[in-house]
């Protein structure tokens, strides 16, 4: 199981700094997503499923839909 | 964003997003979960409908006084029932409220109903803030009439 572990934290790493770096917005938009869901396999596996939940609601889900909505409105993407 | 594809699709799976959110709220003392996890599956679901189809069959569906009235008598009622369980622990009456079996829906006393009050607000203020981002202001602030 630890390989997994070493997997998805690597997998968190390039995520955050490929969202850093990209120049497209709503690309960067859902890499954050990707490293938002990774945190929530990444506290399961810490034993608190009560925050994974948490996190994938919160985190994936609100937080990506209101980052979405603020790009929409400043004309970055189209309607 | 507007195709017939996208709104028979959401027709489809909107319920089952909303029942999931409901059965995170209910089952958050004895499960994974609670009312602001729940609560925010609930709200990601409303600002689908109002994404999806559009904001004036939104602003007719969830009328913008009666869900701010929802609001503000869920917050009353949540504080009067956990100040009502610190004063009856400090008045001595502990088994005032029954507390039921562990593990079987009906259990751990008041826990239940604060669960689906912060629900409902934490709900309705995510679609509030996802309105307010969209459009920059709310309709229909006037009443309902």
């Amino acid at each position: 199981m630890t390989i997994f572990n070493i997997l998805i934290i690597i997998i968190m790493i390039i995520g955050a700094i490929a969202s850093a770096y990209t120049k497209n917005l709503l690309a960067a938009v859902i890499i954050f997503m990707v490293y938002s869901l990774m945190m929530a396999i990444v506290w399961q596996q810490l034993n608190a499923p009560d925050l994974a939940i948490t996190e994938a609601s919160v985190g994936a889900g609100i937080t990506s839909i209101l980052f979405i909505l603020a790009l929409r409105r400043m004309r970055m993407i189209k309607k | 964003m507007k195709t017939s594809i996208v709104k028979n699709v959401v027709k489809v799976i909107l319920p089952l997003i909303q029942i999931f959110g409901a059965y995170v709220i209910i089952f958050g003392h004895v499960s994974p979960g609670g009312g602001f996890a729940g609560g925010s599956i609930v709200g990601s679901s409303l600002i689908l409908y109002r994404l999806i189809y559009g904001s004036e069959r939104a602003d007719r569906k969830f009328i913008y006084f009666y869900l701010l009235k929802l609001v503000s008598i869920s917050l009353v009622v949540y504080g009067t029932l956990k100040g009502l369980i610190f004063i009856l622990e400090h008045l001595g009456f502990n088994g005032f409220i029954p507390i039921g079996v562990p593990g079987n829906l009906l259990s751990g006393g008041l826990i239940m109903p604060l669960n689906v009050l912060i629900g409902i607000v934490v709900s309705i203020t995510f679609y509030f803030i996802a309105t307010l981002f969209e459009e920059g202001e709310l309709e229909n602030v006037n009443g309902a009439e």
